[in-house]
Parts: C-alpha cells; structure tokens; sequence
C-alpha cells in the first residue's frame, strides 16, 4: 500500500461508547414489551434422571399462569453449526427425550403474568424422576460400561492424527520428557449473566427473539427447524451484549427454545433471564482436559517428536467438543516445526454442566501442556528457553501440515525480542533475584522468591475451509454522501463495528464519522457466521473491505460520466472525488449523490455495494507472554507482578482496541492460571457465584504491557488478521514457567494453587 | 404497601413499595433507568452501584423503603443536557469502555469517589474499583479513566 492510510491504524473512540457511558446502550435484560410474560425453569435436582411424570395441573390453575413448555416437545442443542451441511446431519444437532444429564438441566419452563405469580407456579409443579447412576469422572466415562449417558456411549468424539512417525522421531531423541497437566472447568463469567431472551411469536407466524447471541444466522438457523418454520419468519435481533467470551456461541441451553414455544402457546412476548447461579451452574464452560504429553529433543534442542493424548470432558451434552479438539490439534500442531508428532483425543460425557467455546477454545489447556514441556526440556538441555523456542517455532514460508497452508507471516521473532527487551528477560533470567530484608541487624532470606516465564502461542484467525464460515456486509450511500453500513458481524464489546466502520471509510475515502453500522438483526444484515474464532477484523474486515470497494467501482464510473474522464483516472479523498491528473477537476461525494438519487429525474439511483463469502485463508496469529511473578515459600501464594504480552496481529486496525484485548485477555489468563475455575462434588457445583468462584479484582491485577507487532498478512484487510482470544492462551504456561524459575516447583495443575506450591516445595 | 419519598436524578419522586422490593428493581422496572445493571443480584460484582445521599452503594442490597426521603443520582443523571460528565468523556477517551455492562456502575462507583477525594491517586482508585467487577479490559483503563476526570474536575472547579 502506497498511498498513506487516513483511517488504518488510528485509534477511533468506539462508535457506541455514548451509548454506554450514559446508560443508554440496552442489553437483553433492559427491554420491556407490552404484556410481556415472564418466564422460569424448572430443572433437574439430579445429575442423570428419567423425567416419569410432570404435573403442572395446580400450577395452571393459578391465576396468571399462561403456558408450559416441556422437554418432550422442545430439543436440546447438541452439536454446533458444522452439522447444518446435510439434512441428515441437521437431525443430529436437535435431541428430544425425557432424560436430564446434569444437576439443573432445564425439565419444563412456565409462563406468568409477572415474577410474583411465575415464582409461585413453579412451586407448584411435580416431576417425578426414576433417578439414574452417574458418571462424574472423565476417566470414569471410558470405563464405565454400566452407566450410558448417550444413546451412542459416553464417547461423544475421538480424533487421532499422526505426522511422520513418532516411534522413531523418540529413538533418535538424546531428552524425553513425559508429563500429564490437567485443566480447570472456567467460566466465561461476562458481566452481563448468561442469558437473558425475549421471544415474540406474532399471529401472522412470524417469530422475532431478541437475544445476546454471538452467532445471530446459526440461532436464527436452529430456531427455524425447531419452530418449523421459515427462515424470512424467524427474526433473530441482537442488543448490546455485556460480554461473551465464547459462552454465547449458540443457542443457550433451555432459553430461547423454551421461550419460542411459550411465546407460540400465548402469543404474547416471552422473557426469560437466568440468574448468576444458573449462569455458573447450567450454561456452558471450558472443557477441561487431562493432557498427556510425552517431548523429545536432540541434544542440540532440536524438537523431534511429540506426542500428545487428551481426554476432553464436554459434561451432559456436546456442542463444541469436535472444534475444539480439532483446535488443540491445530495450534498443537502448527506451532512448533516437530517432523513427528501423534495427536489423540477423545471426548467424554459426564454428568456435569456442559462445556462448549471459551476464549481460546481449547488452546488454553492444549498452550499450558505444550508450553510446560517446552519449559522443562529447556532446563534439562541448559538452555534459554527463548531461544529454544525460536529455534523450533514454525516459521513464515513453512507448510502448516494440519491446515495444509504455507504459512504467510509471522511475527513471533519480533514478539519474543520486543518482550524480552520490555520485560528485561536476560537480566532477571540470569540475576539472582531473591531479595533479603534485614530483621534484627542480620540479613536474613526473604521468604518470597521472584521468577521470569515466558510461553508463546499460534491461533488460528476465522474458520476458513473447517467450518462453514460465511462473511456478508452491504453498504448504501446517502443523498448527503454519509453511508449505513450493514452488517451482522456481532460486537459483543470488542469494538468490531468501530473497526469494519474505519475499514469502510478507508476505501470509500469518507470520514469516520460519515459512517453508521447497523444494528445486528437477522431482517436488515446479511448472513454472517457471527462472532467467534477471533474472526471479525480479518473476515469481516475483508467481507466490508469487498462491499466497499464494490460501492467504490459504482462510484466512480457515474463520476467519471460526469467529470468525463475515466473512472480509474479518479481518486477520492475526504469526501471529494477528483481527476488525480488534474485535481481541479472534481466532485464531491454529495453532489453526485444528489445528482444520482433526487436531481437527475432519469437516473434515481443509489450506490449500494455488497460482498459475500468465505475467507481466503485461516491465518495464524502469534504471541509471546513474559510473566513476573513472586511466589510467597511460607504460604504458597503465587502473585502476578507483571505481564509483558507481545503479539503479532497482521496490522492493528486500531491499536487502542488491540491493546484492550491484550490487557483484558491477559488479567482473564491469569484468572485461569491462578484463581478460576467451577468445584465439583458429585455433580453439584459448590462455587456458583462470585464470592468463591474469584475473578481477578481491580486490586489483583498486575500491569500488563501490551506490544503490538505487525507482520502484515497478505491475505488480510490491510494486513490484518485476529487477536481477540490468543491474548489469554499463554498466560498460564507463561505463569507456570515463572513459578518453576522462582521455585523449581512444576506445578502442572490448573489452577496452580498455594497448597500445590507448598506440596512441591517439601523436600 | 408503603410510601416513599426518594429524588431520583433531581426530581421527587412518591410511589408505593412492597416493604421487600429491591431499589435496583424500582430504579430500572418503575422508573425504566435500566442504565443501572444487575450483574449477580447478591452484592458482589459493582454493575448496579449507584450514588444514594452522594456515597456509591450497591442497589441491589438495598431495599427501596430504606432511600425514604433520600437523593439517588444514577448513570443517566450525570450529563448536563448533551454535554458529558467530564467521568463519561474520560472513559470513552482512556478507552475505558469494551462490553459497557459494568461501566454505569464503575462511573458512579468513581463519581461518588471523587466526591469525597477530588485528588484521588493510583492505589485509592484501584482500592475503590476493586468492588466492581470486569471481564473486558482488566481494570487499567478504567483507573486511568477516573484518574484523569478527577484531574479534570480539579481544573474545572478552578476555573
């Protein structure tokens, strides 16, 4: 690109920051609608049941009480968007049956004139449950042959890959190391609780759900088949949304469904909000997995073969189990040059919440393995673990064997430089840092030790080819010159209509502010794939970039009718489009709409442009986290002091925003690391809300230095490719790698506990 | 039923009240200032702080008949007609400001800080902060964003 960029790279205020400043902005739980019922859920007291009988008679009866809707006429959504392909795949994605698998697993959902009289009615309904045995442990679920969660087994999917051959790759190795890591059950925790749903099935058979989904065209997909009807009379609209993180990756467990029946049975207009609680205990959360992961080097820390075997517990149901081991495959994989390599993994039932997509989507757990070993193989060779990284890592010209793409740009080089020289990595590496304190005139050892960990990551940008992933945007240009860009790319607060809105000004060579991005709304965007796999600058970037460049080409060709020259002799900057030989010569955005749409009787034309379809490619992005921590040897206590987080992101669009996510996703990262995570007992969870499931508080989090590294893709919208969920994926291995250079403690549980610090540190 | 008295955003207001209704749910289900957010419902995430007799307090705690004949300012009486309060422009000019659920309540939360410390440093803001809650931006905007409408404050009451 050689003219100068007016509108990549600049950081724009947020295009919807009023809104939320002044408490304007509505979320699914701000809207009202007149006589709007308010609807609950009965669920299951019991992690695996036969639902015998449901008796709402009495319920009914109670003035006010309008319907119920039960689990033998609405589904659960099992599988994710992948099986929309085929007819026969879609049946898989919907189970109907009188089973509940997990300790609030929805059974039946009421419909009240008002909170009062819906809290009495469900108090007086009766199921009764043949109580079933159940499987709460994952290695249980391979076992187990008496107790069968699915019709199929409690198998739900196992992938196994090879490259090259394994057996060899560790004869010829000189180190090997073996270890098995085990992850923790996070919850996305966004603030706004999942979920809250509106459902308004109008007489004229026309549903309209409004509802926090990431994946507005998929929600609008299910609920057509679940509804039978239509997809131009199901309209899915989606409000400001308070966070997603992944936890919204789909229709929610038991809400929209539910309220669309009861919406058809009343027709009125059906809210249902789940609480905190059911946010923590029936929606989806991290898979956690128990990793096996055998590493050999050569003596001179080359990486020669690796080998990795995962047990995945996706709890009652699946929805992303198959992605999000495909995923650990992907970033497993693809980041290291390893000629030999055997992946395995299995996913399981049990009889726990289910997991699904969360920031990351199984990289987190797949990064804290790898990372580990990396770590560990570095000390037994004596060598920096910077440099054994950067003598392994994958580089830019190289084939990505699982994606079979040749790797077109990468900037962990530059991630790894810049963070150690912002971190000062050579100098607390090599220092002896443990500090002293004097007490009673002598020195005497501290009983805090200071380390320095470093980890680095690749994840996959969009969903190119592994998923269907379709991008659409159209843009229309006013009488005024100003343009309304559509799109259904789901801001969940990342900021992504601020940046597709600078991507269109860009092209179209208007100002930022002469561009408005709709709403997201099934009747008035085009189909998007939605919000997920850190997606929406790169796909949505380039869908926006082609509709612009699209309206662009229109542009210009009645400009040069009218400036009587050729249209590629013609530029536009600022809102005027000129003759770029002659700049005198020219017209403004305005007068030619004017002329096009009102003045000329025999044109009344507006420019519109549209784009739609699948990206190119499914770029890597990569990271480099320094972490600084300060472990506490008398109480184990493990404190963040600082993250220098480096990541390669194409090209920031706009760097503010990126940061955000960096700085954001990193204090989540150290959540997983440290703090988070749902504590099971026999299928209840013991730490549904936020005083024992901890979330990092403004007085936890450490400074987090965020560096931007830019290494221009090509196939990006002005080189760009994602950020939003590799910036967490780090963390903990980076977290885990500083604890062992402080302590020499290897800690391969998450969350890495004070009692786990002091276990390892007893001689 | 009982009768209340409470000034909300200026104006008195006098409704009838269950003695158990929450003053989060007055606020957003009787007088539709839904800028005001429920996060958890049990006191433990900040999304509903509001200002009540010029101290940050958490509505969702707080049962409506105990704000008899007090002030409660919230996020929606802040500005000044169009313009901002100088606590709202910091934060969409420190980019304070991802999602949004948890920014009326860190505004107010930082509003009735200032208040009472019109030169509040780094450590007293992350102190204050630390009852609310947020997943988006880890905290170091949103301190830099009080932070610099305090200063703003300061220069304005000067002037």
């Amino acid at each position: 690109m050689t003219e100068p960029l007016t509108h990549i790279g600049k950081s724009f205020q947020r295009i919807d920051g009023v809104d939320k400043v002044t408490g304007r902005a509505r979320f699914a739980p701000d809207l009202r609608f007149d006589h709007m019922l308010h609807a609950g859920l009965i669920r299951s007291p019991h992690a695996h049941a036969r639902v015998l009988r449901i008796d709402t008679a009495s319920a009914l009866q109670l003035p006010g009480v309008k319907a119920v809707s039960t689990i033998f006429e609405v589904p659960k959504v099992i599988q994710y968007w992948f099986f929309l392909r085929t007819e026969k795949k879609k049946k898989e994605i919907f189970l109907y049956d009188d089973i509940v698998r997990f300790i609030g697993d929805p059974v039946l959902a009421i419909a009240a004139v008002d909170e009062k009289t819906l809290e009495h009615a469900l108090s007086l309904v009766r199921v009764d449950y043949e109580p079933l045995a159940a499987i709460h442990d994952p290695e249980k679920a391979l076992t187990e042959t008496g107790v069968c969660l699915h019709k199929k087994g409690n198998i739900a999917f196992r992938v196994e890959k090879a490259f090259g051959n394994v057996e060899q790759g560790f004869k010829a190795a000189d180190i090997i190391v073996e270890n098995t890591y085990h992850t923790s059950k996070q919850k996305h925790a966004s603030l706004e609780p999942i979920a809250t749903c509106i459902a308004n099935f109008e007489s004229s058979g026309k549903l309209t759900v409004h509802s926090s989904t990431q994946l507005p065209h998929w929600s609008q997909h299910y609920l057509a088949e679940i509804m039978g009807l239509p997809l131009n009379r199901v309209r899915v609209i989606k409000p400001f949304t308070g966070g997603a993180f992944g936890g919204r990756c789909g229709l929610i467990h038991g809400l929209e469904a539910m309220c669309s029946v009861l919406s058809k049975k009343t027709l009125r207009p059906v809210r249902m909000s789940f609480s905190r609680e059911e946010d923590f205990c029936a929606t989806e959360s991290r898979h956690p997995m128990i990793i096996r992961m055998k590493t050999g080097v050569s003596r001179d820390g080359v990486l020669v073969a690796n080998e990795a075997e995962i047990l995945s517990d996706t709890g009652a149901y699946g929805t992303h189990y198959i992605g999000v081991l495909a995923d650990c495959l992907s970033t497993g994989v693809g980041l290291y040059a390893i000629p030999n390599y055997k992946f395995s993994g299995t996913a399981v039932y049990t009889n726990t919440s289910m997991a699904g997509a969360l920031r990351g989507y199984g990289n987190p757990q797949m990064n804290f393995a790898q990372e580990s070993q990396m770590d560990i193989l570095a000390d037994k060779l004596g060598m920096d673990p910077l440099a054994l990284r950067v003598k392994n890592y994958r580089k830019a010209g190289e084939m990505d064997p699982v994606l079979n793409e040749r790797i077109l740009s990468n900037g962990l080089e530059e991630c790894l430089e810049k963070g150690a020289a912002a971190s000062g990595w050579e100098e607390k590496r090599s220092r002896k840092l443990q500090p002293e304190f004097i007490s009673d005139g002598s020195i005497k050892k501290s009983p805090i030790k200071k380390g320095i960990g470093l980890s680095i990551m690749l994840h996959g940008t969009g969903a190119a080819r592994a998923l269907p992933d379709p991008g659409s945007a159209f843009l229309m240009i006013n009488s005024d010159g100003t343009v309304n860009l559509h799109t259904a790319a789901a801001d969940e607060g990342q900021g992504s209509r601020t940046v597709l809105a600078q991507v269109a000004a860009e092209i179209l060579g208007v100002e930022f502010e002469s561009i408005s991005v709709s709403e997201t709304d099934t009747d008035i965007t085009p189909l998007d794939c939605g919000t997920h796999g850190s997606r929406q600058a790169y796909c949505g970037g380039l869908t926006v970039r082609d509709a612009a460049l699209d309206a662009k080409k229109k542009m210009l060709t009645h400009a040069g009718n009218v400036l009587k020259v050729k249209p590629d002799a013609l530029k536009i900057e600022k809102g005027l489009i000129f003759e770029t030989a002659h700049p005198a010569n020219a017209i403004s955005i305005k007068d030619l709409m004017q002329r096009l749409q009102i003045q000329d009787m025999g044109l009344c034309t507006q420019i519109m442009g549209s784009a739609s379809g699948i990206a190119p490619a499914m770029p890597g992005y990569y990271g480099a986290v320094f972490a600084e921590v300060e472990v506490n040897t008398e109480t184990g206590e493990i404190k963040v002091v600082k993250l220098t987080s480096a990541f390669d992101v194409g090209k920031a669009i706009n760097p503010e925003m990126v940061k955000g996510q960096i700085v954001g996703g990193g204090v989540m990262g150290i959540g997983f690391a440290l703090t988070e995570g749902l504590i099971r007992k026999d299928g209840h969870i013991l730490n549904p809300g936020f005083t024992d499931y901890r979330l990092l508080r403004s007085c936890d989090a450490p400074p987090v230095e965020a560096i931007i590294v830019e290494s221009n893709e090509p196939t990006g919208p002005f080189g760009a490719k994602g950020i939003g969920e590799g910036c967490m994926v780090n963390v903990a291995s980076a977290i885990a790698n500083a604890v062992f250079h402080a302590t020499g403690v290897r800690l391969t549980n998450l969350c890495m506990t004070p009692e786990a610090v002091l276990k390892g540190l007893k001689p | 039923m009982i009768p209340v008295r409470i000034n909300i955003n200026t104006e008195w207001r006098e409704i009838l009240v269950e003695p158990g209704e929450r003053l989060i749910d007055t606020l957003r289900d009787r007088f539709l200032l839904t800028g005001t957010k429920e996060g958890c419902g049990e006191g433990q995430c900040g999304t509903c702080t509001i200002n009540f007799n010029g101290k940050a307090v958490l509505s969702c705690l707080m049962l409506t008949v105990q704000a008899d004949n007090g002030h409660i300012l919230t996020i929606e009486g802040l500005q000044d007609g169009l313009d901002l309060h100088p606590l709202q422009t910091a934060f969409l000019t420190e980019s304070a400001v991802q999602c949004g659920y948890c920014t009326p309540g860190m505004i107010m939360a930082g509003h009735a800080l200032i208040k009472d410390h019109p030169e509040p440093d780094d450590s007293l803001v992350k102190h204050c902060l630390a009852n609310n809650l947020c997943r988006c931006t880890g905290y170091e905007k949103p301190i830099q964003a009080i932070l610099k409408a305090a200063t703003e404050m300061k220069e304005k009451s000067h002037d």
